[in-house]
């Protein structure tokens, strides 16, 4: 029974958690009137303005509200035309709104790929048991031991080669290539969903195993349910609530390692991290004042923050409404 | 055998299985690529440079040859891996060195902070969890409540940029990078020896209290920053834990029994309450390595991670990214595997089970 206090706590929760989602998702949507763009066909999130050799960012001024950044040659940034690789100055007001559709759209792709993918396997392996799940659950346990970082590159050197090149021909792409490329799939992307689906895949396991021995799921068995059957109507409704909370949270999880992972060099289209790369060298800032540039990375870094808190806020507030007896 | 000798044959078995999975599974995604370029991993040292091109692909179908390169995938991943455990990891072009060497040099930088981290994080993470759990719905729990959310929400590039100007730039009082200019004066002289790469341990092992100190002040902002991270993730759950456990009948009856608080708080919620946080540590070991990587580099620590950010510039470097992803394995194991045995010397059941 919830005390009304937790009830209280529980429904602002949630709300504070919607309200910061929610407005992320506005922003996304309403992009364009936002931050209009020049060529509406263009749905790049960076805007160039500005000259060309451009070394230090930009101030506030009429055209761009937030200033600009330079931007930094000879990094392999994805998702960029050929002759956008020079140094001219990104407005950053143009990439803090347009970067909201692609952190919104890598957190939920992510999340939701890779909590199939435990899900399927934590289902299964619980419902099997005996050998089928021991080597199931040795797999998970490999795939734990694994620091996701290193298989970045190794991704990279693989699947990423040619959609790397800023001169490729989109017609010698190999069909996966073109999968890649058209779900906007980078090794970033990519490695954050083969090597984040464990916890689903240990949480749904356990909650299975529980729930299978219950009488109502053995009396489905002995009344002949298909093993399909059984799991999706008895053992997935009722197992499936701790995992709607991680998922919840690991929104912007995601969010934040790739932001991280594009920060220290890897290729992302996460189009917050790769501004956050061009404003690297000037948060320091000069003569002991770390504030010299704050347009180049208060506003990202904030909303970046915003983004993560609004999840954990969802993910927290789910977690009271929904697992009120056992809260992860 | 006891049952705890069997619970630790169980989890040292396991080892090799985990292993095992890890690198078929890498091998098998780099053996996509064509021959030619398999042919790197066992590239002798100065084919690059010294010879001209037509050499070089004699050499290329004479390696492919050799190493058996066309042969299907097993035949090739046994040929690979008793090359890694003969500790011939190939030559890395990037780094004009052998993988091995080159990894076991910058290992102890990131094991370092590693081990000051895990050392630092887990007690303070389980008292604070600890105590918010048990004055639940007070001050300490909201204040704490609030500060865990900061610290899952906070990225921690930007909360290591942000340490950085404040206690670099603005006040001066930590420095950055491994060792200063003076490093050069001690690194790998006669008088200084180094016992276990650990700057620290070695400053105190040479009576270089100076050197202690120096690399002392240099952790402080990774070790901090690497901290609030993966501090969050293993309080929030310790303080689960002891809201469950403090409702339970053994705990209530020792009030009744009149024992102190103290008593109860040390001796029996405390106990039960870790072992969740421990399963969380296992769970993110992997994850907290990959922090220690991404802290190296904003910090400019020269360890493994430089290794990594070094081998994608400039040529292909699949020695190195094969050598580092395996290698990375092997910091993670002893971390997931030390946790494991505390959770089974703490929780007696789990020696039983598995």
């Amino acid at each position: 029974m919830l005390s009304r206090s937790r009830k209280f706590r529980t429904n602002k929760q949630i709300l504070i958690g919607l309200l910061m989602v929610g407005t992320f998702v506005v922003v996304a949507l309403i992009a364009p009137w936002l931050a209009p763009q020049p060529d509406p066909t263009d749905t790049s999130p960076f805007k160039i303005t500005g000259q060309q050799f451009q070394r230090l960012p930009g101030p506030p001024t009429a055209e761009s509200p937030l200033g600009t950044t330079p931007q930094i040659r000879n990094m392999p940034l994805y998702g960029l035309k050929p002759g956008q690789d020079s140094s001219y100055q990104w407005d950053v007001y143009y990439t803090l709104i347009w970067g909201t559709r692609s952190a919104l759209y890598f957190g939920l792709l992510v999340t939701f790929l890779t909590s199939m993918i435990g899900i399927t396997i934590g289902t299964v392996s619980g419902y099997l048991g005996g050998t089928a799940e021991y080597l199931m659950m040795r797999v998970t346990d490999a795939f734990l031991a694994f620091p996701a970082i290193a298989a970045i590159w190794l991704f990279q050197r693989v699947f990423f080669e040619n959609l790397f090149d800023p001169f490729m021909d989109y017609d010698q792409l190999s069909w996966w290539e073109l999968t890649l490329e058209r779900a906007r799939i980078d090794p970033v992307m990519l490695t954050l969903i083969v090597f984040s689906w464990m916890p689903y895949a240990r949480l749904m396991n356990n909650m299975v195993s529980q729930i299978k021995k219950n009488e109502y799921v053995q009396a489905a068995k002995v009344m002949g349910a298909s093993g399909w059957h059984i799991i999706l109507q008895h053992l997935l409704p009722n197992s499936i609530s701790p995992t709607v909370v991680l998922a919840a949270r690991d929104v912007g999880v995601m969010v934040i390692l790739a932001c991280a992972f594009i920060f220290i060099g890897f290729g992302g289209r996460v189009a917050w991290g790769i501004m956050l790369v061009t404003s690297r060298d000037f948060v320091i800032g000069y003569g002991g004042n770390p504030f010299v540039y704050w347009w180049s990375f208060v506003p990202i870094s904030l909303a970046l923050i915003l983004f993560s808190m609004g999840w954990n806020f969802l993910g927290d507030g789910l977690n009271d409404a929904l697992n009120p007896h056992r809260r992860y | 055998m006891s049952s705890f000798g069997k619970f630790l044959l169980g989890r040292i078995l396991a080892i090799p299985v985990t292993l095992f999975i890890i690198t078929f599974g890498i091998f098998a995604i780099i053996t996509t690529a064509p021959p030619e370029e398999l042919a790197t991993l066992y590239f002798p040292p100065n084919i690059r440079s010294s010879m001209p091109p037509e050499m070089i692909q004699a050499k290329i179908d004479q390696i492919i040859e050799e190493h058996g390169l066309d042969d299907p995938l097993p035949v090739q991943y046994v040929h690979w891996i008793g090359n890694l455990i003969k500790g011939d990891w190939g030559w890395s072009p990037t780094f004009n060195g052998d993988v091995l060497p080159l990894l076991k040099q910058r290992t102890p930088v990131s094991a370092e902070l590693t081990f000051y981290s895990l050392i630092f994080l887990f007690p303070v993470a389980l008292v604070i969890g600890l105590i918010a759990g048990w004055l639940q719905g007070g001050r300490f729990d909201s204040t704490y409540r609030f500060t865990a959310f900061l610290g899952l929400s906070i990225p921690p590039f930007i909360l290591g940029l942000f340490l950085i100007s404040v206690f670099y730039v603005g006040l001066h009082w930590f420095p950055l990078g491994r060792t200063g200019i003076h490093g050069l004066l001690y690194s790998p002289t006669s008088d200084f020896v180094s016992y276990t790469g650990f700057l620290t341990i070695d400053g105190l092992l040479n009576g270089r209290l100076d050197v202690t100190v120096d690399a002392a002040r240099r952790l402080v902002l990774p070790v901090l920053t690497l901290s609030f991270l993966y501090w969050a993730t293993i309080s929030r759950v310790t303080r689960v834990a002891v809201i469950e456990e403090k409702n339970k009948d053994y705990i209530v009856f020792a009030k009744a029994r009149g024992l102190k608080q103290r008593t109860i708080v040390g001796r029996h919620a405390f106990r039960n309450a870790m072992l969740p946080s421990l399963t969380i540590g296992i769970l993110s070991a992997a994850s907290i390595i990959t922090g220690v990587f991404v802290v190296e580099r904003v910090f400019d620590l020269k360890g493994l991670s430089g290794l990594l950010v070094g081998s994608f510039v400039g040529v292909p470097d699949t020695p190195m990214t094969l050598g580092f992803a395996v290698y990375s394995t092997l910091l993670v194991i002893p971390i997931m595997f030390i946790l494991d045995l505390l959770r089974g010397v703490i929780d007696p059941r789990l020696r039983e089970g598995d």
